[in-house]
This record gives structure tokens, sequence and C-alpha cells, in this order.
């Protein structure tokens, strides 16, 4: 089925994080001075103002920082998927940015929930990534 | 002449008062056209005020809807129509706080002589676009896609913007939905006693009745959200001098303001329970030279029930993560310890364009002694803080009687 959902406006400053979802990585700016992180993209790192920036693969490992249940979707096509559940995730490294959870009952969902990123080729042009619960490593079990 | 030096000093501006209030009938007013509802805005705070449109020298934000190039030139839209040029514009485009933004400048203007008359309108109304859009579900998608394109994608809504606030504050501080609905329950009762508030007959409200509403997004219900709907409103800011001459109400002025301006990216933001609320308040007061416990009765944004206690714990009424113990029992009540939002906020009064504004006129109507029914009793002193965007933009006043 075509992908309804919205599509983002994509610009020269977040181009590579979108090219990146196409080959399956999650990327974020690294800064080439101070080694900070950060997402969403920006034009200077807020740590130390440096414009130069490496965007850096990340591990997919996440925490549930918060979330919330959508039951009102903004249109018919997200509405066929509710209800869904939106956090803002806490990714290993450090960086948080909102997603889209998966595989995962709404009422299942808890605040330092540990999640794995996957990836989803919603059409021929778009990735998007979404955060699905990471099961127990059996070397720690 | 002034010493060397001292004429860059600025004017006080208690020098400027609000002079003149104005609300329009609240709802759907698809069958009216907004520029006939924004001049009968402009034209009624201007008779509150005891003035015209011959006296009007300036203006803050866009002009009414219209052809060519007005929406561009919105000060020179309305010289065309009251026939003299004005000598004073801004725009302060910040969302649902941008008119009440707005009365800031407009009184630095006055105070320092750059105009007399300042109006502060705004107005929706008609078929209406984006967030005012008669059509609710156009309105629900257009705000859906007002966050950065990352969060638009994943099907986040501005109710669930919010419901991640809500739900992280109730996991750092123990708040709970039943302290939400306590908003919704006082501002609702204060709705009913206000002429314009879409709500007003819509009855009481209890906890009950919010919690077994409809989720939205949750921890958010249908009644822990603000109304979507049309409207209008207006304030005049002249001379403190010139609003005690009319001798029609008692002036109010503004005696501190401040803004805070903080984060849309949330890695950047360190919490996402507190926003920079603190900074224009704490800006406000320092002005003022007044403290919280001087306030009688307070107004803040409340987009959801989430916003009144982050924004009344952001402005320092009470510690960080007590705000649901604060609007608990009736606290932000008529009665309460400190009543807010006493025109029913954008939960129960009106949530129409830059609704604000509404917020701030009804403080203008509790510090003049005219909010009949809703009155404080010795309201002398206000707080206001309008927010634009999810919780970014603040813009705080301390006002009084002048």
């Amino acid at each position: 089925m075509a992908y309804e959902g919205f599509r983002p406006d994509i610009t020269p400053l977040d181009a590579p994080f979108w090219e990146a979802l196409r080959r399956h990585e999650l990327v974020v700016q690294q800064c080439d001075e101070c080694g900070q992180l950060r997402f969403v993209p920006s034009e200077r790192c807020h740590n130390c103002g440096s414009p130069s920036a490496t965007w850096a693969p990340m591990s997919g490992d996440a925490i549930v920082y918060t979330f919330s249940i959508v039951h009102r979707a903004p249109t018919p096509a997200y509405q066929a998927d509710a209800p869904y559940a939106i956090a803002y995730v806490e990714l290993a490294e450090g960086p948080r940015m909102p997603a889209r959870l998966v595989d995962v009952a709404p009422d299942a969902v808890e605040i330092g929930m540990p999640l794995e990123v996957v990836f989803d080729d919603v059409d021929d042009d778009l990735t998007l990534y979404r955060f699905r619960p990471r099961p127990a490593d059996p070397k720690e079990s | 002449m002034p010493e060397p030096g001292t004429f860059l000093l600025m004017a006080g501006l208690s020098d400027a008062a609000i002079a003149g209030v104005y609300v329009s009938e609240q709802g759907k007013l698809a069958d009216r056209e907004q520029p006939d509802l924004w001049w009968e805005c402009v034209e009624g705070a201007l008779a509150d005020a005891g003035l015209g449109l011959r006296d009007l020298d300036g203006l803050i934000g866009p002009a009414p809807d219209g052809y060519g190039v007005r929406h561009a030139l919105p000060a020179s839209a309305v010289a065309d129509v009251v026939g003299h040029p004005l000598r004073f514009h801004a725009n302060t485009g910040v969302g649902a706080a941008s008119q009440a933004a707005g009365v800031g400048l407009a009184a630095l203007a006055v105070a320092n002589g750059l105009a007399e008359v300042v109006v502060i309108p705004t107005a929706a109304a008609g078929s209406g676009a984006g967030y005012t859009a008669a059509d609710r579900n156009a309105a629900v998608e257009h705000m859906a896609k007002l966050g950065s394109p990352f969060e638009a994608v994943m099907g986040t809504t501005r109710v669930a913007d919010f419901a991640m606030v809500a739900r992280r504050h109730m996991y750092e501080y123990g708040t709970t939905s039943e302290q939400l609905a306590e908003v919704a329950v006082a501002q609702r009762h204060s709705a009913t006693l206000h002429p314009r508030a879409v709500m007003r007959d819509r009855g009481e409200l209890t906890v009950d009745e919010v919690l077994a509403s409809r989720l939205m997004a949750e921890p958010l219900h249908l009644l822990d959200c603000c109304l979507v709907n049309q409207g209008g409103g207006c304030v005049v800011v002249t001379s403190r001098a010139r609003a005690a001459d009319a001798g029609l109400h008692t002036p109010v002025v503004l005696l501190g303001w401040g803004e805070g301006h903080g984060y849309l990216d949330p890695n950047t933001a360190p919490e996402l329970t507190s926003f920079s609320g603190r900074l224009a308040a704490d800006t406000a007061f320092g002005l003022a030279g007044v403290t919280r416990d001087d306030i009688q009765v307070a107004g803040v944004s409340d987009h959801f029930t989430i916003s009144v206690i982050t924004e009344l714990e952001d402005a320092g009424f009470c510690a960080k993560g007590e705000g649901g113990p604060f609007v608990d029992d009736g606290g932000i009540a008529l009665d309460g310890h400190l009543p807010t939002n006493t025109h029913g906020g954008y939960l129960s009064g009106t949530h129409a364009a830059s609704c604000a504004l509404f917020t701030l006129i009804e403080l203008v109507e509790q510090l003049r002694g005219e909010a009949g029914p809703r009155q404080v009793e010795g309201a002398e002193l206000a707080f206001h803080c309008g927010v634009g965007g999810v919780s970014q933009a603040h813009y705080a006043a301390v006002l009084g009687r002048g």
C-alpha cells in the first residue's frame, strides 16, 4: 500500500540524516572540535559553537525517555494505526529523538524500557526509523 | 535638555497603560468575514478607551485579511482605511502568544513617544486557515506539522507533544491525572460566569467527567485539551495620562515585562518538564520589584491542563514538581490561593486566533474591578505569561492598577 503519511521537507542541513536512513543507518552530528553529539541537525555545536561536524553512526540502542499513546491521529493515514505509541527516546550515546514505537502493545510501554532501532522502507524514496523493545541480552540473563 | 547619556534611558513601561479592551463573540464564526470581525474588535477596544479610529497611530501584528500587499504591509493597509499614516508597527509572530507579546512592545513604544494609541487586535473568522481553520480536521492536521519534520512523520500531534510532557512530569514528580483534571474543573467554573466563554452554557465539570472523556493522547483526555474555536479581541495601549484623563476605567499598567525563549530541540533542552517561563518571570518580577506572594490573580497559557502546572511552576508560584498539589482541591479556582485563567482559559473560555490576548484581557478586567461574578476580591497585582509553541516562547508581565 502506498505510503500516505507526511513526508519530511528535506534541507541541505539534514539531508545526510535521511540519506543514512536509506542505508539503514541512524546517524547524528558529532562536533569535530569537542565531540558533542547533537540531534536535531543544526549549524553550530551548542556546546562549543563550532560549525564543523561529522555524521556519526549510532548503535541504535535506546530507552524510552517519555511517551504517549496517540488515539486521535493527525490524518486518516495515521489514524489507521491508532492507538500507537510515540516517544522521545534517549539513545545509548546520549541524544534524544522523537520516534514511533513498534512491535509493542500500547499498555506495555513504560519509561526506561530498553529499545532498539529498526528501519521501515515506506516507499522507494523514504525510509523512517522506528524503535521496538530490545530483548534482554542472553549473556546478561 | 537631558544630561549627556540620559536620553538613551528607556522611559518606564508604566508610563503607558492598557486603556481599552474588547472581546467579540467566540465560537464558530464561519459565517463572518475576518476583516469585519477585526475592525469590530479594533473599534470596540478604542471605544472602551474613549478613543476612535482617528486616534489610532500604532499597530501590533497583521492587518485584516485582504488582497495584494496588504499582508506584507499591515500598517499601510490600516492607514488606507483610517485615512492617516501610522507612526508605529511591529510584528510578533510567536504563535498563540503573538499579540500578547506585542503588548510589551506597544507599552515601550508609547512610553518612549513613538506612538500614542497602539491597537493590538486578533481575529479568526470565516473559513480560516491553519490552526484557526473552521474545519477541525484541517486544524488538527496543520498543528501536527508545526513541529520538526522528524516529529511529524512519526505521527505526533500537538496533543501528543504535551502528553509526553505530562507523562514525564508524572514520572518525575508523581503528578496525577486527577490533578490535571482539577485545572479543567476550576477553569470551567469560571467560564460559566463569563458572557463570551465558549463553554459558558455547558455546565460545571467534575474530575470524574474529565477522566471519563475520551483519550486523545495518553495521558491527556479530550477535556484536558484546549478548545478549537474562532473569535476576536483587541487591546489598546496609550499613555497612562491619557488613559486617566478618559476616566472610563482604572488604567492598567505593565509594572514588569520579561521574555524567555527556550529550545526547539528536545536534545538541547536539558529536561522536558521545565521551560523558559522561569527566565521570563524572573525578569518581569525583577523589573516590577514585587514578589510572587504579591500576586492575587494569574493567567498562563493553558493549551492543555499540564501546561498550567508547568507554567505556574516555572513562573515560581510553587517549586518544580509541586504544581500538581498546587492546583489540587481548587487551588486555582476563583476562591483558591491563586485564581488562574478566570475567563475559562483556552480550555473552556476561548482558544481563538492569538489567544493569549484573551487571558491578558481577563486580567485587565480583574484589575479594573470589572470582572463581575468572576471578580477576585482585592485584585491589585496580576501575573500573565503568554506562551508560543510547545512551551518555547514565553512573555511574562506583571500588571497593576495605574
